[in-house]
């Protein structure tokens, strides 16, 4: 065998490195267009404001207002996205379940609350709920009324965890269907109860898979989060919408309540990909 | 001595399709049974009746004492399979390792979880049955990173963990790529030389020969022929049993 056809082992011929090259050149172009298009949005936005005689000054002098409300939001999502992942769990056993009660109660809450919207719940919740107090109270059972009327806060984590729980508990669902019968199977023949099985061997799979549609739901209830401002709270678009009417500026407060969602989404997400990347780590095909 | 499988009358069907039509079969411990028999005769439903990872649907399964007749679930009927689950180990066709635990914690899971052993009991039963498949450097590794035939040897080290009297065998080697086979297959041997009783659903004729104390041929939900390995294969009786050889042979 000759020297030459050693040395064409060894690397990429000219002509292969030509076209590697080549490809390289085309992908960091196309890099660079995307950045100068993002710049260019952002240019036109400016210039946007500008016209609109969008007042920075009032944006950033009312910022610390607002920004304040970030807590209320992130207590409520917080809350609301662990209520959610409870009645979750429970909504998708129910769902599977062969007990026809507890099939019955799941898939009636799954449709009742998706064929809802999420705003009529909110005022279910904070309105209607302390007139079914007062009738109870009528019927004898006294101190069910106080109990039964929320303030807001609590109203909007249940409205929230509630909601998203009867749509997690489809994802839920098919994060548990999803892991193959031969799992069961396996555990099954080693003498597991179903109850350790779908603790040791099929959970600890679905969660796994479950991980990018929770995340998504999260980022959607920390939007949704704003219903809450209905009932006054003082979360992050309930004190845009205040400031803004006061001073005829609602632009600019909401702008500001939208780049601040925005940044916590884009924060989520991030948090998002690591946890799957940790998630993922036994998983290697 | 009693066997320590009696089956009576097991019937199964799906729906209505009728898969196991009447079967009887006694097995003595330490006896190794392989059922061959075409796909679709009924030999892995047989199989997997036999720890109710099927219901039968009529017909009682006596193992090792516990007695099941078919029949509605009650609360002694669960209490019964989980004993007879408990005394039977399978391995099926598709390995079915647990893919978020490593080798060792696979084999380890049952003895811990069912019996309740403590983690290092269990770690050390493991340890020399992860020895004895011949995988003891595989201890830490997840099954994705295992070969076809590293994962059904882990398979058969997880379901002696919990020290069962009975091994069934659901078409072992069947996903397996052929130079992986014989890995499996000299466990499985190793195994029926130390005495184990065993049932073993394969196409691997040459693994029956060497090693079935005796050979039933199904088809069609019932027993076609049952003999020694050299009456089935060398004078077999039943001409449906000969079309079966001569195909696969």
């Amino acid at each position: 065998m000759g020297n030459t056809s050693i040395v064409a082992v060894a690397q990429p011929s000219a002509e292969a490195q030509r076209v590697l090259a080549a490809q390289q050149a085309k992908a960091r172009k196309f890099m660079i267009k995307l950045a100068l298009v993002w710049v260019g949005i952002f240019v036109v936005l400016g210039v946007a404001f500008k016209l609109l005689k969008f007042d920075m000054n009032f944006m950033f002098d009312r910022l610390d207002f607002i920004l304040a409300g970030i807590k209320y939001t992130l207590l409520v999502s917080a809350a609301g996205i662990s209520l959610a992942i409870i009645l979750a769990l429970l909504g998708a056993l129910g769902r599977l379940s062969k007990n026809p009660i507890a099939n019955g109660i799941a898939t009636f809450y799954v449709s009742f609350v998706r064929g809802t919207p999420l705003l009529v719940q909110v005022y279910i919740w904070y309105l209607g709920l302390p007139q079914i107090g007062q009738q109870l109270e009528s019927l004898g059972l006294s101190g069910v009324q106080r109990l039964l009327t929320l303030p807001a806060i609590p109203a909007g984590i249940l409205a929230l965890g509630v909601c998203y729980g009867a749509y997690m508990t489809e994802t839920f669902r098919a994060g548990i269907q999803s892991i193959g019968k031969g799992q069961t199977e396996a555990a099954y023949s080693l003498g597991m109860t179903p109850g350790q099985t779908l603790r040791r061997v099929i959970l600890p799979q679905a969660i796994r898979v479950v991980i990018p549609p929770i995340g998504n739901d999260f980022v959607a209830m920390l939007k949704d989060s704003s219903l809450v401002s209905v009932m006054g709270v003082w979360e992050l678009t309930y004190r845009a919408t205040k400031m803004g009417r006061r001073y005829f500026r609602s632009l600019e407060t909401l702008t500001v309540a939208a780049l601040i969602y925005w940044l916590m989404c884009i924060i989520l997400q991030t948090l998002q990909a690591r946890l799957e990347a940790y998630m993922g780590r036994g998983e290697r095909r | 001595m009693a066997p320590i499988i009696r089956v009576r009358k097991l019937e199964k069907c799906f729906g209505k399709l009728y898969v196991l039509k009447g079967l009887d079969l006694d097995v003595e411990a330490g006896e190794v049974l392989v059922i061959i028999g075409r796909s679709g005769s009924g030999k892995s439903t047989f199989l997997r009746c036999l720890n109710f990872l099927e219901e039968p649907t009529a017909g009682t399964i006596e193992v090792d004492g516990v007695v099941i007749p078919a029949g509605e679930p009650s609360r002694e009927h669960r209490i019964h399979i989980q004993q007879i689950r408990a005394k039977t180990g399978m391995v099926f066709q598709h390995f079915n390792l647990f893919p978020h635990m490593t080798a060792l914690e696979n084999v380890i899971e049952g003895p811990i979880t069912v019996k309740g052993m403590s983690r290092e009991e269990a770690i050390e039963i493991g340890e020399r049955l992860l020895g004895w498949v011949g995988l003891m450097d595989k201890r830490d590794e997840y099954p994705s990173r295992l070969s076809g035939g590293q994962q059904q040897r882990v398979a058969i080290a997880r379901a002696l963990a919990m020290e069962p009297k009975i091994m069934l065998f659901d078409e072992p080697t069947s996903a397996l790529d052929p130079e992986l086979i014989g890995e499996v297959l000299d466990v499985m041997k190793r195994l029926a030389r130390e005495g184990m009783t065993m049932i073993v659903v394969t196409h691997e004729m040459g693994f029956a020969r060497e090693v079935a104390d005796r050979v039933i041929f199904m088809g069609d939900g019932v027993w076609v022929e049952e003999g020694t390995p050299e009456e089935i294969f060398d004078n077999p009786k039943d001409p449906r049993t000969r079309d079966f050889l001569r195909h696969i042979l």
